[in-house]
């Protein structure tokens, strides 16, 4: 809920047109002094820093006599700018609320509140109403235009006459049941004066009968008129269309307002000491006006303030959780793949071909660091192993070799085999080597699923890995 | 603009039309009732073009008179906003000039006269250019779009303008 584009509007709005209003009565004489035009922007521009606002407050803070401040907000009420509500508080609660204060809150405040409660029973707040404001002021604008325009091309108005002596209004409607008999002119009902053709009524303020030079002039000045306008309300169409899409902000009635209000508060005070409750209850009780020192505005700014906090610290959550440094894996953390990043696994891991299966074996990651240290222990045993084996086959080949008449093709297809395929290895094997190697599986009999994928790796990587094959067959 | 419809309407039958040509007698008095009045919501009702069904008839206690209920087929005029038609001037005055189209009074005021078209008082008074070739009197035939239609229930008043294209005199009973 973003206030601004509709502050902007409302002050384009305000010194659009309600820069030259005066509140003052036509009675009242207009000498410099009580000139109070520009009166009305000031307060509407006021109340766009403001949300609900008691009027007292306003005309506080803005220097101006109640009663002034007062008429001027009447009158943007009937211009549907501005939504005000009354309250009515009875000097007992006013008092009782005025001696809870004085317990609860420091001493300014206090005075403030306390004297204005005895002194008034009607408190009068008032709100902006964007919602409203913005049907307003492209309904104004709309007529403006059209009114305009008709007359340009005097099109499709319906002629109006009024009667000059009672000021009584006719349409060219009418026009059957005022025609008089004896001359040409048409007729008042009532008072039988002669009526006058009141189309010309925004051009022919300076005289000039309807001949045709008239008629040309007055024209020309329309078309100026519009032009004028277009040019010089570009600024609040532009912000009117603008604002078109936005979601409208919405302070609701006072009631709801000031629960909000002070949730708000509330939350943005942080601590929930004994001010808060007492003054929430009061509000409740009293009829709520007990927002004193919670700036409108401010509130606001607090809320938008704290979510935006929030949602920082989620967005840092959630960066956190895509990757974490390798210091802050534990054993056991329940993180995916992605947590804990391609390139740290790879560290970890000795074997190349390790670290690939766990990149493609999701599930085994929970037990990922378990599995890495078996996995060390196993590599090492494994390689001690195979160490010893080799020397004792190459031992026992050349025994073969000796004693038998094949054995030196064995001896060659073993050594071949070691570069070439496991095929040929694991015919050799086959041969004598099963018994030591078994002792593996038992010790790491949980590690299966681990040892299988293993040994499936290694059949595409390198010479080493030759031999994983004979764990499978453990 | 002018509509086909279905009407009804309950027609009172005095007790001596009752006879032979009971039904003859009360489509002439139906005729005599509807035609050239007018109705807000139908317009004026120009003619009776025929009758679909006539209900079954009751005798009114203590007068004796009997209520048909009758469907009858009609045409009606209705003028609508922005509607174009041609009508006849009536009167010309000052303030504009009024003419009639069938039933239905138009109004044409003199901002909605062009601007080149003059009143000129006299006896016969009447709106002319300024070179004289149109001219607007009583009797004129004028092409005209109606702006504005004021419509009661037993009376439609309409509004017109002759200033727009192909708008204006069709016909000068004068250069004839």
């Amino acid at each position: 809920m973003s206030v601004e584009p509709f502050n902007r509007l409302v002050k384009l709005a305000a010194r659009a047109f309600y820069d030259d209003i005066t509140t003052k009565g036509d009675n009242q004489p207009k000498t410099g002094r009580s000139d109070n035009r520009g009166i009305a922007v000031v307060v509407l521009d006021a109340l766009t820093r403001r949300q609900w606002v008691r009027e007292e407050d306003l005309a506080k803070d803005l220097k101006l006599h109640s009663k002034q401040l007062r008429r001027t907000l009447r009158f943007f009420e009937e211009e549907k700018l501005v939504t005000r509500d009354h309250r009515r508080e009875t000097a007992k609660g006013a008092k009782i609320f005025s001696a809870a204060v004085a317990a609860t809150v420091d001493g300014q405040q206090t005075a403030k509140e306390g004297e204005e409660k005895i002194k008034l029973h009607t408190h009068s707040y008032c709100c902006l109403d964007y919602a409203q404001i913005y049907d307003v002021v492209r309904y104004r604008l709309q007529r403006m235009k059209k009114k305009l325009k008709d007359e340009l091309e005097n099109k499709n108005t319906v002629q109006e006459y009024i009667c000059p002596t009672c000021a009584k209004r006719y349409t060219a409607l009418d026009a059957l049941r005022l025609i008089s008999l004896d001359d040409e002119y048409f007729h008042c009902e009532s008072c039988n004066g002669e009526l006058v053709a009141e189309s010309d009524k925004i051009a022919a303020q300076e005289g000039g009968e309807g001949d045709d030079n008239a008629r040309r002039r007055r024209r020309e000045k329309l078309k100026d008129m519009l032009q004028k306008m277009e040019v010089q309300l570009k600024p609040l169409i532009e912000q009117l269309s603008r604002v078109k899409d936005l979601p409208v902000p919405e302070f609701g009635t006072l009631q709801a307002w000031e629960v909000r209000a002070r949730a708000a508060g509330r939350a943005a005070n942080g601590d929930s000491s004994g001010i808060d409750p007492s003054r929430s209850s009061l509000g409740l009780g009293y009829g709520g006006s007990s927002l004193p020192f919670v700036g409108d505005t401010k509130v606001e700014v607090d809320l938008s303030g704290a979510e935006g906090k929030g949602e920082v610290i989620k967005s840092e959550n959630e960066s956190s959780l895509k990757v974490l440094p390798p210091w802050m894996i534990k054993e056991g953390m329940n993180l995916t793949k992605e947590q804990r990043g391609e390139a740290k696994q790879e560290s970890k891991m000795d074997g190349s071909s390790a670290s690939l299966e766990f990149t493609d074996d999701k599930k085994s990651l929970i037990e990922n660091d378990d599995k890495k240290n078996i996995q060390d222990e196993y590599v090492k045993a494994y390689y001690a192993a195979l160490l010893k084996k080799q020397q004792e086959i190459e031992e026992a080949a050349k025994k073969h070799d000796l004693s038998n008449a094949h054995s030196l093709n064995g001896l060659s297809s073993m050594s071949s085999s070691r570069q070439v395929g496991m095929k040929s290895k694991r015919d050799e094997d086959e041969g004598d080597d099963d018994v030591e190697w078994e002792e593996a599986p038992v010790a790491s009999n949980a590690n299966e699923n681990y040892k299988v994928d293993l040994n499936i790796q290694a059949d595409a990587s390198g010479d080493d890995e030759d031999d994983d094959i004979d764990w499978e067959e453990g | 603009m002018f509509f086909h419809i279905v009407l009804e309407r309950n027609m009172q039958l005095h007790p001596r039309h009752f006879g032979r040509n009971l039904r003859e007698n009360l489509v002439s008095k139906l005729m005599k009732d509807v035609e050239g009045t007018c109705s807000g919501r139908h317009g004026f009702v120009v003619a009776i073009t025929g009758i679909e069904n006539v209900g079954k008839g009751l005798i009114r206690d203590g007068t004796g008179f009997v209520t048909f209920p009758v469907k009858y087929q009609c045409v009606v005029f209705r003028p609508f906003k922005g509607e174009i038609l041609e009508a006849v001037v009536t009167m010309v005055n000052k303030m504009g000039f009024f003419a009639e189209a069938g039933p239905v009074q138009i109004f044409v005021s003199n901002h909605l006269i062009p601007d080149d078209m003059e009143f000129q008082s006299g006896d016969m008074p009447n709106y002319t250019t300024s070179d004289g070739s149109v001219k607007i009197q009583k009797d004129s035939e004028v092409r005209l779009k109606i702006i504005g239609t004021r419509v009661d229930a037993t009376e439609i008043f309409c509004i017109g303008t002759i200033k727009d294209d192909f708008l204006g005199v069709i016909n000068d009973p004068a250069a004839a």
